[in-house]
């Protein structure tokens, strides 16, 4: 069974690692493959709320429900956006390939009735107006950057590898990314965005996590931009794993029925 | 009683939507625009649009009635869609009132066609509210990732037009005086005069299409025309003394299908339909009512794309009428395009839209720059304009004295 490459930084960074290879001799490539190759179940439903506070506190809700299911090959996944009033019934659909292959992505708009495949060369853009970047809840090959372990240390309490990720392509939205990981567990504790400048742009915090089904699951996590003074949290509710979720909820019908 | 109906059916909706545990939503807007030439108010418009909705394990339902105040009392209330819906393993079927959506066009209607536009405004409403609902028994018949759709509309529904007094009201110019003649325009509703229609639609990684016909009722009426002459007493030659005019809507024929597909970080988009015996009306002087038949098609080609964080839309739509005779009044080719420009500030707080009908046969455009800003979740304002130009005689410049700016205030919940 394949793991799941689920597609939302929250998972990203919940993996249980369950390696005997000795952590003195891993490389920053090691520990991101560990981090990417996690086993996660096969499914997984949540409830996703992100806050959005800008930089006069004025808060922003957005809410979501979210299910995934990965074959091996291709990772679907669904969300239906319930609040605000404006966008609830819409729904987004994302297939992504183990293969390489770009994704394939649709939106359901209700006030349309229709639903329309997008381009997924839209990376770069932020999901809901939050600080996330579609990028940034992705599931980012190990490959596409080179890792060097900077040092280890311990971030309240917990000790962690840091590794430092370049991009190789040097197009790429972040300059560079540096990461702080669990030790003991291979789950992401926080992590630094970079600019084109090479200029903090943006960090990342795991707030919260809870063990379900045996995998931990970050709970919350805070985006803070830090040149905008925005922040983003998102948390996640009703996490189920490995329920069954059976292929037919990744459809047309789907889409415009809705949750 | 206008206000009792509308009072009682706004209470059976609340009533019933506690009942049963549904989902309510919708929003209040005020939509007031100034027309550029005059500084008179082009409209003056507060709608109330509530959703009452509830969808369970086997059987769902909608009721949306939307209630239009116009200028100082003047009130419409449409019930958009009223339906119920069952659902099955392998399909589902929806009764009632319902908006009907086909095709991968934006903005262009090519083989949507089942719910009939409402043209009272031209094309400047919000494209939800440019369809009418139709009362329709619809079935979906799942295939995997594929769908069987089939429609029975047992009660023909036309297109909205403009009427007289309104600023999108053409009135047209006759060589003699002319009597309408009505008595045929109406439809009467029965199986024999039903519509149907049916699509399969493929949803693939690859590639999503569809493949569409129709046996229906053509929404704009054909323009029956008979030519009175009587004779001059003093020169005793004849001339066109009048003309009698008979509305009646003809029986069509039609196929086409859609697609839209990825390439390379490209969404490209087609859509086409062919219509078999479709009036038009001729000058030709055998011509009988002063139309003749010919097979038309109507395409599209499309291609979205983004441009950093800028989303960008562009269409080219042809109609072509084929066999075509000098004497028919319509062009032969009918040239459009379409483009859309749209960017979303970070934040989700300013929303930028730019989207143009050029019409490249009569050289007229109608442009449509737009800005909204989001005070929070629920409230939201949005500036624009509508600005129309070129040819007088163009489908878009006919209009250049209805250029306007206009404000929509919405609170949504």
């Amino acid at each position: 069974m394949k793991s799941l490459k689920i597609t939302t930084v929250l998972i990203i960074l919940t993996m249980i690692g369950g390696f005997n290879v000795s952590a003195q001799k891993l490389t920053g490539k090691q520990i991101i493959e560990k981090v990417y190759n996690r086993p996660t179940g096969d499914d997984q439903s949540s409830n996703l709320t992100m806050t959005l506070i800008n930089s006069q506190g004025k808060q922003r809700i957005r809410k979501l429900t979210q299910y995934l299911n990965d074959n091996g090959t291709v990772e679907k996944k669904i969300m239906f956006f319930t609040a605000p009033a404006d966008v609830k019934g819409t729904s987004f659909m994302n297939w992504s390939y183990s293969n390489g292959k770009p994704d394939d992505q649709w939106i359901y708009l209700p006030a349309l009735k229709k639903i329309k495949r997008i381009s997924s060369d839209s990376k770069g853009d932020y999901f809901m107006g939050s600080d996330f970047t579609y990028d940034d809840l992705g599931d980012r090959h190990p490959d596409q950057d080179t890792h060097k372990l900077l040092r280890e240390e311990t971030v309240n309490g917990v000790k962690c590898y840091v590794v430092q990720s370049i991009p190789k392509d040097k197009d790429y939205m972040y300059s560079k990314t540096i990461t702080w990981i669990n030790k003991a567990t291979f789950v992401g504790v926080k992590k630094e965005f970079y600019d084109e400048d090479g200029d903090l742009l943006k960090i990342m915090h795991v707030n919260s996590s809870k063990n379900i089904s045996g995998i931990i699951v970050v709970t919350k996590i805070t985006m803070q931009n830090k040149q905008k003074n925005h922040k983003t949290i998102m948390s996640l509710s009703n996490v189920k794993i490995n329920s069954g979720i059976p292929d037919s909820k990744f459809t047309e019908r789907m889409m415009m029925r809705g949750i | 009683m206008k206000k009792i109906t509308i009072l009682l059916i706004f209470s059976v909706l609340i009533i019933t939507g506690n009942a049963q545990n549904a989902d309510f939503s919708g929003y209040a807007r005020n939509y007031t625009g100034v027309l550029y030439n005059t500084g008179d108010l082009s409209i003056l418009q507060n709608t109330f649009n509530l959703d009452v909705s509830k969808t369970g394990e086997k059987i769902g339902f909608k009721v949306n009635p939307m209630l239009y105040h116009y200028w100082a009392d003047s009130l419409d209330l449409r019930l958009r869609e009223i339906y119920v819906d069952l659902y099955f393993k392998n399909f589902d079927i929806r009764v009632g009132k319902q908006q009907i959506v086909w095709g991968k066009a934006d903005g262009v209607f090519i083989t949507d066609v089942v719910s009939p536009l409402n043209l009272e405004e031209f094309l400047l409403p919000d494209f939800d509210e440019i369809r009418t609902g139709v009362s329709a028994v619809k079935l979906d018949y799942y295939i995997g990732n594929n769908t069987l759709e089939a429609i029975w509309i047992p009660q023909f529904t036309p297109a909205g037009m403009p009427k007289p007094g309104s600023i999108w009201y053409i009135q047209p110019e006759f060589p003699a005086p002319a009597t309408f003649d009505w008595s045929k325009s109406e439809i009467t509703p029965s199986l024999e005069n039903s519509e149907f229609f049916a699509k399969y639609s493929v949803f693939t990684s690859a590639i999503d299409f569809e493949i569409m016909g129709g046996y229906t009722w053509d929404d704009y009426p054909t323009m029956h025309v008979q030519k009175e002459f009587a004779v001059n007493s003093a020169t005793h030659q004849p001339y066109l003394a009048g003309l009698n005019i008979t509305p009646e809507h003809h029986r069509l024929y039609l196929g086409g299908g859609s697609f839209s597909t990825e390439i390379k970080g490209f969404v490209l988009r087609g859509e086409a339909a062919y219509y078999n015996g479709k009036y038009f009306q001729t000058t030709d002087p055998a011509a009988v009512d002063a139309l003749v038949q010919k097979d038309y098609l109507h395409y599209l080609a499309g291609l979205d794309f983004n441009v950093g964080n800028v989303k960008l839309s562009t269409q080219f739509i042809q109609e072509y009428i084929l066999n075509y005779e000098d004497s028919i009044t319509n062009n032969e080719f009918q040239n459009t395009m379409t483009f859309l420009a749209r960017y979303d500030t970070p934040n989700d707080l300013l929303h930028f839209e730019l989207f143009s009908y050029v019409g490249l046969t009569d050289g007229d455009a109608l442009i449509r720059p737009k800005i909204t800003y989001d005070f929070d979740d629920s409230f939201s304002i949005l500036l624009g304009s509508n600005i129309f130009v070129g040819d007088r005689d163009g489908r878009f410049g006919q209009y250049q004295d209805n250029s306007m700016i206009y404000m929509k205030l919405k609170y949504s919940f």
